[in-house]
């Protein structure tokens, strides 16, 4: 089924960008068209990092917007065509189901998105999260292309997942020739520290590089 | 395809690997050229010297000279030529960049890094600048050909002069002071970690090598691997200019069409190797996987006697399969000197012994229980490795590996006795050939040396050339994991710890000319347009 595979969502939103130069801009933008206001906004504020909004989206397994400005012409024969307007695209997939996860995306990160899709056709229609969820619908196409790089479980239990397979490498090559019992009592200790059954905590944080990050809160990107 | 190559025109080192033709001795002398006519003219006065690709036999001893003489450039040494900028403009990114701008690609950095390299490579002046032009490579049997080669050489450049040979070599005192860089095969042909050396290299379309290197050495064929029939040559255009490569197209290469035709690239990596670390970590490491002997061969996928652990997979058949194999080849040497006799049922077994070093895949072994997903040859040469035991996955056998294979050429250099240190002068003079230095060699030592994923070891390095580092004590940051075997109950074993084992102290990218081009050059009349 189109966007649906088990429990993940894969969203594509095709959002057409205002034509012209905006009453509102972004800091030193002024003059400059919407669509580099977009552009802007996507470069600095979206940035990807560890503080990029999109890492506080719930259960968000992974996003990507970009500015489609026109079609490729490949030459003759092909018919040259255009774009009546230049699109922010928005493509992302995530764990359960569209309406949640928009509610999730509106209540952790409403001002960085609006802030963004300011400059979207249709978008003085947006004054609440139900209208937002309306005018999100009206820019998707359907899609059947997932993210190859996740399951469709619940991202906290992806991300312990992968928190625990990362320590249990680490414990196996710690523990490589150690007799029965002292692999018991390591294994123990593992578990005590890892707590496998608790999927808030230890683990990785959504956005996070690499599990350096996660114990020692360091930004830069660890040796390991 | 052609099936033909111009050999004469083609320079030898790219076609010989001049250690096999019991040629074990080398110098590698480099220059900087200061004036441009005089440049030339010392390319025009060498160029006679230089030996080409013409197949070397015993009913021609005249083709077999006493030193093999090649010569070749980097961009800036093309460019002190005179070479013209439309021509310059031809070479890609990275051979106009150089091997030290190429650093975070191809993992020089840590104790890889230029910094730590010999002073030959470091202009004090700017220590990221090209400051090597010229090579030239002198391989010869004996110690005396050779110094006489190198003296005739050293009587050129005198009288040609605007030409500068570069001193700061590091020698065995420590001291980097030396005119050039020696190399020497040990007569037993081990490198210095002690393993057999220069078994198998690629092999390709019209190089008139011995055709017995085809197998392992050419392209999978879809059949038995066993056999000659599951090998064929790979293109001519994946190692020589000019030619079709493996997608049917030509290399690209700067114009004009003669002046990149029959030429090709040439690495020159000098890696230190820490052969004190190296045999430390073997006997510990060694020791706790229950043996030193069968650990050194899951490193490196070959026994250390050479024998190839996917043939065979324990140290008695190893073992076995190489004495019968010395005893043999002893025997025909003995019978080629007149001295005794081999029955043709011998020599029939002889060749069917050869033939088992190379002959093979990995399609009997896709859980690694024989040879290690991670072992060095494994990763360098994966055969049908990168299949994981799908039968004919692609409509082209091999499409995964034939497009970044290279030619080894290329001594051990220094000694290692047992009291050896790791700062002690010793490694090995990697010569690279590929007629693409991104697609190949670059491709080889980022994603397959320095990195897992294609073998899906997710960032696990080769445990024996990969820059594996070490943390804040000092350990050694590789891992590597042995795979169990559920036939003999043998358990999964997970190396770590494992040091930087080889290190970077030198190198650059250098095109080969054809001797056409080598003309051309000498004469000035490269012309683009």
């Amino acid at each position: 089924m189109a966007n649906q595979m088990g429990n993940a969502y894969a969203l594509t939103l095709l959002c057409p960008i205002r034509h012209g130069v905006p009453q509102q801009c972004p800091e030193g933008l002024g003059g400059q068209t919407s669509a580099a206001c977009v552009r802007y906004l996507l470069q600095d504020v979206m940035r990807v990092s560890l503080d990029s909004p999109m890492a506080k989206v719930p259960n968000t397994y992974l996003s990507r917007f970009y500015i489609l400005e026109d079609v490729p012409y490949q030459g003759k024969p092909a018919k040259l065509e255009h774009l009546g307007s230049n699109y922010l695209v928005f493509c992302a997939d995530f764990h359960g189901d569209l309406d949640t996860w928009l509610t999730g995306m509106w209540n952790a990160i409403q001002p960085e998105i609006c802030g963004l899709l300011q400059y979207c056709f249709g978008f003085e229609s947006v004054h609440d999260c139900a209208s937002f969820i309306t005018w999100i619908k009206k820019c998707q196409v359907e899609t059947t292309f997932f993210f190859d790089g996740s399951t469709d479980e619940p991202l906290a239990v992806q991300l312990k997942n992968l928190y625990l397979k990362q320590e249990f490498s680490k414990f196996v090559y710690a523990n490589q020739g150690n007799g029965p019992e002292t692999i018991q009592a390591n294994f123990r200790e593992f578990v005590a520290l890892t707590q496998p059954d608790n999927i808030d905590a230890p683990t990785w944080k959504p956005g996070a590089y690499g599990l350096d990050k996660v114990v020692s809160g360091l930004k830069t990107q660890g040796a390991g | 395809m052609i099936s033909k190559l111009d050999l004469p025109d083609i320079q030898g080192n790219i076609v010989k690997a001049y250690g096999r033709y019991g040629f074990p001795r080398a110098r590698y002398v480099f220059y900087q050229i200061n004036d441009s006519t005089k440049g030339r003219k010392f390319v025009e006065n060498v160029t006679p010297l230089v030996t080409t690709s013409v197949p070397w036999s015993e009913d021609k001893p005249k083709n077999v000279p006493a030193v093999a003489v090649n010569i070749a450039f980097t961009y800036q040494g093309l460019k002190h030529l005179d070479i013209p900028d439309d021509t310059l403009h031809g070479f890609p990114d990275e051979f106009a960049m150089g091997m030290k701008a190429r650093r975070d690609i191809i993992g020089d950095n840590g104790p890889n890094h230029f910094e730590h390299w010999d002073k030959i490579w470091n202009d004090p002046a700017d220590k990221f600048s090209q400051n090597v032009h010229v090579l030239i490579g002198l391989n010869a049997k004996e110690e005396g050909p050779l110094e006489a080669a190198y003296q005739q050489i050293c009587g050129i450049l005198a009288a040609t002069g605007g030409v500068t040979q570069l001193v700061g070599h590091r020698g065995a005192n420590g001291v980097e002071d030396l005119p050039y860089q020696s190399a020497i095969a040990s007569d037993s042909n081990r490198e210095h970690f002690g393993y057999a050396d220069g078994i198998s290299t690629s092999y390709f379309e019209g190089c008139r090598e011995s055709a017995r290197y085809v197998v392992g050495g050419g392209k999978p064929t879809g059949l038995d691997p066993t056999t000659k029939e599951g090998w064929a040559p790979l293109a001519a255009g994946e190692f020589v200019f000019g030619h079709a490569d493996e997608s049917g197209a030509y290399p690209e290469a700067p114009g004009p069409p003669l002046f990149s035709r029959n030429g090709t690239y040439m690495v020159y990596r000098k890696l230190h190797q820490n052969v004190a670390t190296f045999r430390t970590f073997l006997e510990a490491e060694g020791s706790k996987f229950g043996d030193v002997e069968t650990f050194a061969a899951k490193l490196s996928g070959r026994w250390r006697n050479g024998a190839p652990l996917a043939t065979f997979w324990t140290k008695e058949s190893a073992n076995q399969f190489v004495a019968e194999l010395g005893a043999l080849l002893e025997k025909s040497r003995l019978a080629d000197a007149g001295q005794g006799q081999i029955s043709d049922a011998e020599k029939a077994h002889l060749a069917e012994l050869r033939l088992q070093l190379t002959a093979y895949d990995y399609n009997d072994d896709t859980t690694g229980a024989k040879c290690p997903f991670s072992a060095h040859t494994r990763r360098t040469n994966p055969r049908s490795a990168l299949q994981f035991g799908e039968k004919k996955p692609f409509d082209t056998p091999g499409a995964l590996s034939n497009r970044r294979r290279i030619l080894r050429r290329g001594l051990p250099y220094g000694e290692s006795p047992a009291n050896t240190t790791d700062a002690d002068e010793h490694g090995v003079i990697m010569m690279i050939v590929n007629a693409d230095l991104s697609r190949q060699f670059e491709f080889v030592q980022e994603q397959w040396i320095n990195y897992g994923n294609d073998f899906r070891l997710s960032n696990d390095q080769d445990p024996l050339l990969g820059n594996n580092g070490f943390n804040e004590n000092g350990r050694g940051k590789g891992r590597m994991l042995i795979e169990g075997d559920s036939q003999t109950n043998r358990s999964p074993y997970f190396c770590s710890g494992i040091p930087t084992m080889v290190e970077t102290r030198g190198g650059d990218y250098f095109f080969v000319p054809s001797m056409t081009c080598l003309r051309m050059i000498a004469m000035g009349i490269v012309d683009p347009t």
